[in-house]
Parts: structure tokens; sequence; C-alpha cells
């Protein structure tokens, strides 16, 4: 008997012409870990509504079809009676915390329940023993860290004791390093308490492996069902991209082995780099992989597109990705910074670039203390040439925002100079600025207030007195937002949002780019399309600047990486010194390629190194 | 910067208190402040409240009240000194103005606009007080039994309003990058320019709050009648805080009903020699507020206390 049972649900949202999800058949087996994946508007978030019986309880709408819970019409449960079995934890921990202070806020579900005093103590004290929230038991809500209160979010239903945890994309607000330790403790719910997981995720290489089934969802229906590494050769042979790049790189490169992690990844490379007979030519797989074997016995054999265009994994479609490798071949002097490994080799390549371009950010000796004294920038030097895409990497409260907000000129600096397009920020106004800089908030949200999407971007261009002369039309046509012009820009999904906000930015045609965090809660597609639409910008010649925390987005995207730590610069340099040489700040690939070849940091780049390795040992 | 003003966990005997205890002792100093108007029982009250402060570590707090409020004073001395016509000690005879006509300064407005101003500052510093040691969900908490809706939209709201700021800046941030300038313009342009920006702060506040909404729905609020988490304890130390406090209000009924607490400024001011009794009674109501702050002292160096109560 399954716990959760669905039969040909169909939803439409109040208002809505098309339903968000569309037939959908579905049991889930107490105890299971389901992961839950597709683009932004598959459907998954639904689902998960449905599950906990938020639709049509709180959304109203239409709805057809049964969900069960234990064999029971979920329509058939009481809210509390439901709420004691089925917990939920949500996107944005600010928006879920109701209380002041931290014991408050565990409590808040227990009080809804109406459970008496001793049995809610008992709870309160289980749960922050487990979690580790003793220490922070009298903090307010306010002032803790993005782990921290998604972790409180967590603890708040836990509390509840439910039997069913359903998570919505809940690290999406969290740095990695945060996010995986997010992840682990939901591991360690399903395996030791029995809790039954269905995650809604977009962050796949940290949580592929964990799911004991994986859903992929797109317009409202389930398009396949099965264990990851199934799921990872299916994805791979659509041309989706919700695969870890671990598993993308193997499939890819023809192995009938796919790895999941790293460590099952490097277990096979190195096979693979002895030599050894690989598994592709029928040597039989170790156990721990034998799991993930998928039915197909070689991918690439069987579709000669994939062969051809190894990147289409990273990229949205064919035509995108040609369109990156023939200008890698044009601008090879310029990618060729990137192959640099040696810092020596770095310093004489960048100084011949500079006598070409032009530098559009000057920082020198830049020192910054907030009001209340805190020094958060200290002695930072930086020199950005147009045409560079440049990501700066750092924890949380290492100084990144309050850099990106001195280069913008929304703060001064307490000591040193930072020149901007040949100004110096001290004297000139942020607005003044804007002419020349282009700049996207973290969320979307803040610039979105006009009624029309083409309104929007008409707001820039009559704020800085520049003539449309057929920017707006053809700006939404490069962005894919032609057919959304006349719709209101808050009714759109948040990937969507995300391009209108971009495009109100980008319509001034602004010399430099600057975006904080722009990958924060959108999925793999959006992303790539974001990394190649911000590729193509640097090599029309503005320079891009992006604040973030996304490893995989910056290996494969930018050219160059500053690391921030405490307020200083711990490294600048082309990427692949960088990250290539990181054991933290590494991206998937290049763990995988750690100690082996460190030069290896994209999906391209790895690809190219298998398959040579694989010809030569044939 | 602002977190001094806040409410900060340092493990101090007096926010380990019973919230009804620290909260009468609150309350006892707002009541009190307002029924004395003899200025030794004032400034006596002023002396407690800052010992208090002392105790709490909030002194670097007060300075901040005390900075804004000080101007207030000023002005409610000078108002005093040119409006109130009731003294007869004329100090100075004042300029002869327009309708008004001439503004005599006397001692005893000026006396009593000095006395208000203490009154003033007692009431802030009490507030800055209840800041420092009482948690505000330990407060809540202690009214939500009566009222239970009222409270929670106050919890939210007090939970909520810093990020809204937060939200607000960075939208005009934002619209500042877009080339918004908020100096430049008519006052109607302004005035469209700031609208712009709550527009946005509204639609996003929105949003967030039917987020909000069904977050809580999802923990079962609104599903039937609600419990209440309590988790204060009351310990000897409340009562014998309780005790100092309801004996300092005692005996202020006993001298306010014998005349001891008042004062006389006008038409002229009375003799600020008090009877024995008075000044007695006055020692007995400053010691019996002054319980909590003392403790606080004692706990702090000789822990046998703090383990006893």
């Amino acid at each position: 008997m399954s716990l959760f049972t669905v039969e040909n649900l169909t939803y439409y949202y109040p208002d809505a012409a098309v339903p968000s999800l569309h037939s959908v058949d579905l049991a889930i087996e107490e105890g299971e870990f389901l992961l839950l994946a597709g683009g932004s508007g598959s459907g998954k978030s639904s689902l998960a509504r449905a599950l906990t019986g938020l639709i049509p309880d709180f959304y109203g709408g239409k709805i057809g079809g049964k969900v069960s819970y234990q064999n029971r019409d979920l329509r058939s449960w009481s809210r509390r009676d439901l709420a004691r079995e089925v917990g939920m934890v949500f996107q944005d921990p600010e928006k879920q915390l109701v209380m002041t202070g931290v014991e408050s806020e565990v409590a808040f579900g227990l009080e809804n329940l109406g459970l008496p005093q001793a049995e809610m103590f008992r709870r309160v004290a289980e749960v922050m023993s487990f979690l580790g929230l003793t220490a922070l038991k009298s903090e307010f809500t306010a002032t803790l860290s993005g782990g921290q209160k998604q972790k409180l979010a967590l603890g708040s239903v836990l509390a509840m004791q439910p039997y069913t945890l359903i998570l919505d994309e809940p690290t999406s607000q969290l740095n990695p390093a945060v996010a995986e330790e997010f992840f682990n403790l939901i591991k360690r719910l399903n395996e030791e308490m029995n809790l039954t997981i269905i995650l809604v995720e977009q962050r796949l290489d940290r949580c592929f492996h964990l799911a004991d089934r994986v859903i992929i969802m797109a317009d409202g229906t389930i398009v396949q069902a099965g264990p990851p590494g199934e799921t990872a050769v299916w994805l791979i042979k659509n041309g989706l991209s919700f695969v870890p790049p671990v598993a993308a790189l193997f499939a890819h490169a023809g192995s009938t082995e796919i790895p999941l992690t790293v460590k099952e990844g490097r277990r096979l490379l190195k096979r693979i780099l002895s030599c050894e007979k690989c598994p592709k030519e029928g040597k039989e797989p170790p156990e721990l992989a034998q799991q993930h074997r998928p039915s197909n016995d070689n991918l690439l054999a069987r579709d000669p597109a994939l062969k051809a265009n190894g990147n289409a994994i990273m990229a949205p479609g064919p035509a995108l990705a040609q369109i990156q490798e023939e200008t890698e071949h044009k601008n090879q002097g310029l990618v060729k910074t990137n192959k640099i490994i040696s810092p020596h080799h770095t310093v004489v390549i960048s100084c011949t670039e500079n006598q070409t371009k032009k530098p559009v950010i000057e920082v020198k000796n830049l020192f910054f203390s907030y009001l209340n004294g805190r020094e958060t920038l200290r002695g930072i030097n930086l020199l950005v040439n147009s045409g560079e895409f440049l990501a700066i990497l750092g924890e949380n409260a290492a100084g990144k925002t309050t850099l990106l907000k001195q280069l913008v000129g929304l703060l001064k600096p307490s000591r040193g100079r930072v020149t901007v397009m040949g100004r110096d920020t001290r004297r000139a106004a942020a607005h003044e600025l804007a002419r020349h800089i282009g700049y996207l908030p973290q969320n979307p949200n803040d610039c979105l207030f006009q009624d029309t999407v083409e309104e929007e971007l008409h707001f820039t261009l009559t704020n800085l007195n520049l003539p449309d002369e057929g920017r707006v039309d053809r700006l939404l046509g490069r962005l894919g937002l032609s057919h959304h012009r006349h719709s209101n820009p808050r009714d759109l999904s948040s990937g969507e949002r995300q391009r209108v906000a971009l495009a109100a930015v980008l319509v001034a045609a602004p010399q430099l780019l600057l975006l904080d965090e722009p990958t924060r809660s959108i999925d793999y597609g959006t992303k790539a399309d974001l990394g190649s639409l911000l590729q193509e910008i640097t090599r029309e010649g503005s320079a891009v600047v992006t604040v973030t925390h996304d490893v995989e987005f910056a290996a494969e995207y930018v050219g160059r990486v500053v690391m921030l730590f405490d307020g200083r610069i711990a490294f600048d340099g082309p990427k692949h010194a960088a990250l290539g040489n990181s054991m933290f700040y590494s991206p998937q690939i290049s763990r995988l390629f750690r100690g082996i070849d460190s030069s290896v940091l994209t999906l391209r780049e790895a690809l190219d190194r298998l398959l040579s390795k694989l010809s030569s040992c044939s | 910067m602002l977190q001094k003003f806040i409410y900060q966990e340092k493990g101090l005997f007096l926010q380990s208190l019973h919230p009804v205890a620290s909260l009468t002792l609150i309350a006892a100093f707002f009541l009190l402040s307002l029924s004395f108007s003899h200025p030794y029982y004032l400034l006596g009250l002023l002396l407690v409240i800052l010992l208090s402060l002392w105790a709490a570590g909030g002194l670097a707090a007060w300075e901040g009240y005390l900075k804004a409020v000080l101007w207030l004073i000023l002005l409610i001395v000078l108002i005093n000194a040119l409006v109130n016509r009731s003294g007869s000690t004329i100090l100075w005879n004042g300029p002869e103005l327009p309708l008004f006509g001439r503004l005599p300064v006397t001692m005893e407005a000026i006396s009593y606009g000095a006395t208000m101003g203490v009154r003033l500052l007692n009431m802030v510093s009490a507030f800055c007080l209840f800041n420092l040691i009482v948690h505000p969900d330990r407060f809540f908490s202690l009214f939500s039994t009566v009222a239970r809706k009222s409270v929670l939209v106050v919890t939210l709201a007090t939970r909520l309003f810093p990020l809204l700021l937060a939200t607000l800046e960075r939208i005009r941030e934002a619209q500042q990058l877009r080339g918004v300038d908020f100096s430049q313009g008519t006052l109607r342009e302004r005035v469209m320019k700031n609208a712009a920006i709550f527009n946005t702060l509204l639609l996003s506040a929105l949003e967030d709050s039917l987020q909000m909404a069904e977050a809580m729905q999802a923990r079962a609020f609104g599903s039937g009648s609600r419990s209440r988490y309590r988790r204060d304890i009351f310990r000897p130390r409340d009562a014998i805080c309780l005790a100092g406090i309801g004996l300092s209000l005692l005996v202020s009924v006993y001298s306010l009903a014998r005349g001891m607490g008042t004062y006389t400024y006008f038409p002229e001011l009375g003799s600020l020699q008090g009877s024995k009794i008075s000044l007695i009674a006055l020692a007995v109501v400053l010691l019996g507020l002054s319980v909590p702050a003392l403790l606080n002292w004692g706990c702090k160096y000789w822990p046998y206390l703090k383990w006893k109560i």
C-alpha cells in the first residue's frame, strides 16, 4: 500500500487557462526519498502543494482527479490531522518564520495544534537539541544567517513530528556549503527516522545521488520517473539539462556506467585513465556503480548529434552552443587566458591584453567602513577591462555586496579611489553613473513595478533620456520576451522576471554590467541561457562583473575570478588558476580531476580530455 | 549600529526575571513618574532607573535615548518659561510681543518645566530599560491569552517591519541605478518618484504576505483552538523583586495620600525641605525599586546568592 496515491490529477490555478498539473498519476511509498525536478513552470511546486493539501485548500482553483494519503482521500483529512502527518518547508526562510524569537518559532506550530504545555516543551527541547539550535534559543530570527533560518524553518516543522516532509527548493537562498549541510540533514532524517522525503530542487549536483527516485516534470505532467542513474541517462538522451555535471560527463563520453557523485566518478575516471578495460568495453562494473547502470549501452554511438556537440548539455540548445563554439574559435586569443595555469604566465597575458583594452573599473587601495565602525573592505585593488567577464566569489560577509555597491556608486570609499568608466565615484551620484552601468539586483522584484514588460524598458530609457530607435523591440526579441511584451512582469515566472529585469537594464546598452547573485533560484536551463547571454554581451565589448556563490556557473561561463575573504582579495586571476587549484571553491568537474589535471574545469574540457584518452587507449 | 537599542541576550540576572516581575518593575517606574511631582522623588526615580540601566549594561544605549530626548526637554523648559504665567518670581520681564503681550519669565515656570523634563526623561529611560531586559516574545506571550489575535498581529509587525525597511532601501537603490534622481524635479515629480517606490514595495509585500500566510496554514494555523507555549519559571528572585516593588508602591500610595510626593510650584515654589518621615518614605520607595538592580549586582559578585535565588 502506497503512502501517497495521486490519480489522474489535473489542476488549474484560479483564472488560469492552462492547467498547472495535467493527468498526473503517482504513487509514493513510505520512507522513500523522492526528488522532483523540472524547469520553472513545469508543475513540480504545484504537485508538492497538492500533496500537502495547500492545493486547492489555500490556492482555490479547479481540481480534478484524486490525491490520497494512507488510502484516504486528502479532502477527508482535517487540516490539523494532516499537518501532524505532512510537513512542508518552503523556499525562502524569510517568508515562513512568523515569530520574533527562535524558541517561540519552534513552538508556533505546536501551539496551532493545541498541544499541552508539557508536550510542547518536550518537543521544542528535542528538536532544538537535534538540530543544534539550543545556543540560538534566545536569538531573534532576524539576526540569524540564511542557513540558520532555514534550519529553524525545518526545526519548526519537525517539532510537529510529521511522517512526510515536503521541501520546496529549500536551499535556493543558501550558499553551496550551507546547502550541502542542509541536504545531509535531510538524508539523515530519511535514513535514521524513516521520514518520507519529497524534495523539489533545482540544485541537482548536490542532491541527485541522495534520492531513491527522481521524477522529471514538464508542462504539468510527469515525463520520466526512475532511479537517479537511469533518469540521468534519460535526461541526457532527451537533451535536458537537469543532470549533475559528473553524470553528464560520463554519459557524453559513452560510458555505460553513470556515476552520480565525485567519489564514484573518480573511481571510474582512474580506471579509464590507466587504460584499464573501460566498462564501455564490457568489463563488469563494480557493485556500487551497478545500480546506476542504464538500460542502453552506448549513448554517443546511438546519438550522433550528441557526439558532434558535446556541449549541448550545458547550453540551452544546439544553436546557442554552436554560436558559443564558433566564437570561442574566433576569439582564441581571449580564450587562451582561461587555459593558462601558471600564475606567471597569467600576468604576461593580462598585460598584453591591457594594452588593447580600455579599463572600465579601476579600484585603488580601497578601504571602507560602515558607520558602526566595521571595516568591510581593506586594501582592495582591482582593474577590470572592457570585454571581461569576472566573478566575485566569497563567503557571506566577505564584503562582496559592499564591493559591488562601491562599484555602482551607492557607497563611497572611506579611503582609496574607485574609478568607474573614467569617473571617480566620490564625485558622481549613483544615478549619474547609471548612464554607463547596468545593475541587476538579487531579487528582480525590487525593480519591477510597471504594468507591462514594455513599459519597464521604456522607464529606463526615459530616465536616461535615451531614444528608443527600435532598441526595445530588438532586446525583447533577443531575450525571448516578445510574446510577453504586454504582460504584467509580476505575472511571469521567476526566470522570466529576471530576464525582464535584465532587459530593463540592458536597454540602456551599458558598457559595464554588474549582477548580484543572478543564479539564485533559477533552474539549470535558465542559468545556461543567462550564462550564454552574458558571454555574448562581453564579446560585444561590455564588461560583466557578477557576485555569486555559484561555483559551477563561474567555472562554466566567466573568464576571471576574484575571491574575497574578510574584506580583502585572496585571489585574482583566470578561472582555471582560481577554481582548478581550489579544494572547496571548485566545481564538480574540477573535483573529479583534482590531482589528475587541474586545467580541466568545464564539462567541455573534461569531455575532450576523456575522449582523447579513450581514443588513445583503443 | 542599532544593535545596542534592542534586546540582546547577555545572560543578565535582570533578563532572567519572570516577565511578570520585570514588567511590574517597568510599570512601577512609569506609574510613579506620572504620580509624583516632587523633584526629590522624580530625581530619586531617575537615579534608580539609571542604577537598573547600569546593572543591565545599558548606559551606552541610554545615552542614545538621552541625546534624542534632551532637545525635547529643553523645548519643554523653554515653552514653559515663556508661556506659563502662573509664577510670581519674575526673573526677566521678556519681550513685548504683538497679540501675546509681554512674556515674563518666572522662576516657578522654569522649575516646573525642568521637573516635567525629568519626568519625561524617567519615562524614556524606563522604556530603554524595558527594551534591554524584556524579550519581546516573552512580553507578548504574557498577553497572548487575553488578546490572542492582536498579539499575533503585533508580533508579525515587529518581525516584518525591519524586513520592509530593508526592501524599501533595495528598491530605492535599484531605481537610482536605473537613472532616477530623487532630489531633482518639481515637488509633484518627486512625489511621483517616491510613490513608485512605495508601489513596488506594496506589490512585493502583498506577494510576500501570501507566502507567509501559506507557510502559516501549512503549520496548522487556524485549524482549531490554540494552546500557549510558556517557558518562564517563577523563582525566589521574582518573589523578592515583586516584594520590593510592592513595598515601594505601598509606601508611594501612603506618601501621596499624605501629600509628601507632591510639590507646589505656583504661584510660589514650596519649601524643598521635607519632613523626616517624608525622607524615610522616599528612601523606602527608592530602595524597594532598587531591589532588582541590587540583586543583579549581588549575583554578579556572589555566585552563592545566584544559586540560591
